[in-house]
């Protein structure tokens, strides 16, 4: 095959069989790969039912056709399962140099069954495949876990594992893989820790081929040439990364702040800005394999009560630890960032739970005793400290581990969890961004940005300007994003790309690397293929229209301060025309035409 | 006033400013060395990126305008993204949207992230 | 004039583009393994750095090539292992004091950087100007103007 390199590797970790087995060519041409097929092949195997955190949930890793080729950014893979935080289905996307070797090694996914009875790793060199003792790395950090691996197998090999947070079953714990990269949301860390799957070591040497090599040559030339003369790929997102967004949603009043309570804008926001962290701690950007755009952070803080060494945060994180819990003090958001990549969270959940618990303890809801210590918005030592105890379930960390709508509900407050289907959201406020709003309530794994960015033409006009107040048109726009976003996850290249390129270059690079002959409406159909495949699993599995929904507080509460005070997201004039233009009965099922259409 | 810094006039004991708050951010401030003045001011929002641009130079007219065309209107280079008062000027009157007494203009380089 | 490839580690960010434009253009397939550049990683430190042959003048491959199958394009001064000739006793892996050749077993072959025969694709697609293609001199006054400004940030605060 060309794009695909063919194979799957089938381990069952009850009872330590490997199996390698054919790609389905049939299933790949029509789900492409990572975030499309990996749902493909659970859905096909797995009972929706079934309990997250079980023997039955499988663990899929998963690269697209483009994951491993000189592709526009083709350095990401997926993993795919049940989510423990959400209970929707999880694909969590990650970037580094691991997915591209697996395909090296000469595997498109990895589909992991079973439990293994004690800790484990898989070492993986090209077509020889063991299941080894984890024990030892039992309780490490990723950096430790990471080190001690390559010394036990090969320096070069590449590892994915994960920290503290997903051996103890923390609801929103990551996969960490290249020390830094990490397969973020829903909690796919807690799946692969129930697993007692510690790591995926990962060495190949051999080759991605592609069906037309002077078509991909020039398909991926011309789109390079694309991303690096654009402002934002090509200077902008290399120069200061994505935390360059922090002073643009607070100019526009539409930056999240204390737990959406203060909402519009923070006062010190630029303290926390990526132009302050270029200025401050940055030592040097850094991109994953292939990478033509480079956003990631390498920063050191040198000395202070925040001292160390790591990379990020990107906007999200800078956000949540920042104008969510009110802290505008940089190296203390970067220290708690370094805790989530070292032992293994995801820094939205994390930093937005916080963000809920100092709502808790403001109001009187939760108290000293319960938390330990006082709690309040702008504690800068409070997030590191958090932080650290939620990945070793320590104290309060425990409380914090199952997320904001647990933590919320548990204290009598669901109202205060700012998620939607339990998963917290990102770093745009719905009042003052509308189609973000009606992205959010729809997106089929819960409360997320990268389901379908519509900031990008709301806020920072790409590919146009819409207004962000205006909700008219929205639900198109959305249904286009989110598409797209699905077909380009599951290429295996870079989401960040599609601020210079669009449909037609995905599809130019898709067709010359596989050889078959995909043209933009079949690449939004391949998307729209896939979300309405997520959204028959979430059916299947409980949730209905009163899911697709936001927290009170944004479709109630007004915007306190700010350009946008007084806006509120009305959701309810989107969602009956955003069902309309997918295709979806008034109860937000897909219709049976719908789903003769798109083969499902 | 139109077209001339008010810092001179300041020096000179000038003292009915505009208060006018123009920031910048990212790249730009590179460019401008700082991150927001009240010494510039203009009826438009044009007339005030004219002034900007006259002051701070070339570098500054490159990422605001477009290249000038001949018997054109000048042109954004959209490149830029402008917010006056956190509003976009595209759903306002674009650069001819008027300025009045305290508002505040901000002006980025064409910026995403996630 | 000759041209060389120069690298500035202070601008690589880890992206490993180099090595993929390397193995496409010789073997047109994606397989790093087999690319004539390497990027070598201290993640710790947040440091990457580039190799690939430095084409030196009088090489230590060169001289232990038993076979004359090393031999220098007069176009480009590149040293190009002529594969008819090459017995594979790899000699001029063990020579090379950089660990810029190497062996490719998948392929039987020696790999060396032959700089694409005048179009080094390393340097044309990476991202952020850490591997260029110039003439030796101006690619070394850069460098000398890069530390020159150094010394005159130096005296400028001793002034």
């Amino acid at each position: 095959m060309y794009g695909w390199v063919g194979q799957i590797l089938r381990i069952n970790l009850t009872n330590g069989t490997i199996k390698k087995e054919a790609l389905d060519q049939a299933e790949a041409r029509k789900y492409l790969g990572a975030r499309g097929l990996g749902t493909r092949l659970w859905i096909k195997e797995v009972d929706p039912k079934v309990e997250p955190l079980s023997a039955e949930n499988n663990l899929i890793f998963m690269t697209g056709p483009l994951t491993g080729t000189l592709a526009t950014n083709g350095g990401r893979y997926n993993v795919v399962c049940k989510a423990p935080l959400t209970g929707a289905m999880a694909a969590s996307n990650s970037g580094g140099y691991w997915g591209p070797e697996l395909k090296y090694a000469g595997y498109d996914g990895i589909i992991f069954e079973g439990k293994a009875e004690k800790p484990v790793y898989v070492w993986i060199n090209d077509d020889q495949v063991e299941i080894r003792c984890a024990e030892h790395l039992w309780g490490k950090d990723v950096i430790e876990t990471t080190d001690t691996l390559r010394a036990e197998t090969d320096f070069d090999a590449k590892v994915a594992c994960i920290g503290p947070a997903g051996e103890n079953l923390v609801k929103f714990a990551c996969i960490m893989n290249d020390y830094t990269r990490a397969a973020g949301r829903s909690g796919v860390g807690a799946v692969m820790g129930f697993k007692n799957l510690k790591a995926v070591v990962v060495k190949g040497s051999g080759a991605v081929r592609v069906a037309d090599p002077d078509g991909f040559l020039e398909a991926l030339t011309k789109a390079r040439q694309m991303v690096r003369s654009h402002p934002v790929t090509g200077t902008g997102l290399g120069l200061y990364g994505t935390e360059i967004l922090i002073n643009i949603l607070d100019q526009t009043g539409a930056l999240p702040v204390n737990n959406f309570r203060d909402s519009g804008t923070f006062p010190n926001a630029d303290a926390t800005s990526g132009e302050t962290l270029a200025k401050t701690y940055l030592v040097r950007n850094k991109g994953c394999m292939g990478c033509a755009i480079g956003c990631g952070r390498i920063v050191n803080v040198p000395d202070g009560p925040f001292k160390g060494f790591g990379e990020g945060p990107e906007y999200e994180a800078g956000w949540s630890y920042g104008a969510d819990c009110g802290v505008d003090n940089l190296a203390a958001i970067i220290k708690a960032n370094n805790y989530c990549n070292e032992l293994g969270l995801d820094p939205i959940t994390m930093g937005s739970t916080i963000a809920c618990a100092m709502e808790l303890f403001e109001i009187g809801a939760i108290t000293e005793k319960e938390t330990g210590r006082a709690l309040r918005f702008g504690d800068a030592e409070a997030i590191v400290e958090l932080t650290r105890q939620t990945a070793y379930r320590e104290g309060f960390g425990d409380e914090l581990a199952e997320g904001s709508y647990r933590l919320a509900t548990k204290y009598g407050h669901p109202e205060l969890s700012m998620s939607v289907k339990k998963q917290e959201l990102p770093a745009y406020d719905p009042r003052g961004v509308q189609g973000i709003g009606l992205n959010y309530a729809t997106s089929n794994r819960g409360g997320c940005h990268v389901r379908g960015y519509m900031t990008s033409p709301e806020v920072l006009g790409i590919p146009e300007k819409l207004d962000n107040l205006a909700t008219e048109g929205k639900a198109g726009w959305t249904k286009i994003f989110q598409d797209l976003t699905a077909a380009v996850d599951s290429s295996g290249i870079c989401l960040f790309l599609t601020f210079a390129i669009g449909a037609p270059e995905v599809a130019a690079q898709l067709s010359t690397a596989t050889g078959v002959e995909y043209t933009v409406d079949d690449v939004l159909k391949i998307g729209e293929r896939i979300w309405n495949m997520e959204r028959l699993f979430n059916l299947a599995n409980g949730f209905t229209k009163d899911d697709d929904t936001l927290p009170p507080r944004l479709l109630k509460e007004p915007i306190k301060v700010g350009p946008l005070k007084g806006a509120v997201n009305k959701l309810s004039e989107m969602l009956p025309e955003y069902y309309k233009v997918r295709g979806w009965d008034e109860d937000g099922r897909p219709t049976p035409e719908k789903l003769e259409e798109l083969g499902l | 006033m139109a077209g001339q810094p008010l810092k001179s006039l300041r020096s000179w004991g000038y003292k009915e400013v505009s208060h006018l708050k123009v920031k910048f951010f990212a790249l730009l401030r590179d460019i401008t060395r700082v991150k927001e003045t009240v010494d510039f001011t203009g009826g438009t929002v044009l007339e005030l990126l004219e002034n900007l641009c006259s002051h701070y130079g070339k570098r500054l007219t490159e990422w605001i305008f477009a290249p000038p065309a001949v018997g054109k209107k000048r042109e954004l280079s959209g490149n830029v993204i402008i917010l006056v008062n956190g509003r976009a000027i595209e759903h306002l009157a674009g650069i001819e949207t008027p300025l009045k007494q305290d508002d505040e203009v901000a002006i980025f380089p064409r910026m995403a992230g996630g | 004039m000759a041209k060389v490839l120069m690298i500035d580690p202070g601008k690589c960010i880890s992206c490993r583009t180099c090595e993929l434009a390397c193995v496409f253009k010789h073997d047109r397939e994606f397989r790093p393994s087999a690319a004539r550049v390497n990027v070598v990683q201290f993640e710790k430190e947040g440091i990457s750095v580039p190799l690939m042959c430095l084409q030196c003048e009088t090489a230590a491959c060169l001289k232990v090539c038993p076979t004359g199958a090393l031999k220098k394009n007069a176009a480009t001064g590149a040293l190009e292992v002529d594969d008819d000739r090459c017995i594979r006793c790899k000699m001029c892996i063990n020579a090379c004091p950089f660990g810029n050749a190497t062996f490719d077993a998948v392929k039987n072959r020696v790999l060396r950087c032959d700089l694409c025969g005048g179009d080094p694709q390393c340097a044309k697609f990476c991202p952020g100007g850490a591997i260029t293609y110039v003439e030796a001199t101006s690619g070394t006054l850069a460098k000398k103007r890069a530390y020159a400004a150094k010394f005159k940030e130096a005296l400028e605060v001793a002034k």
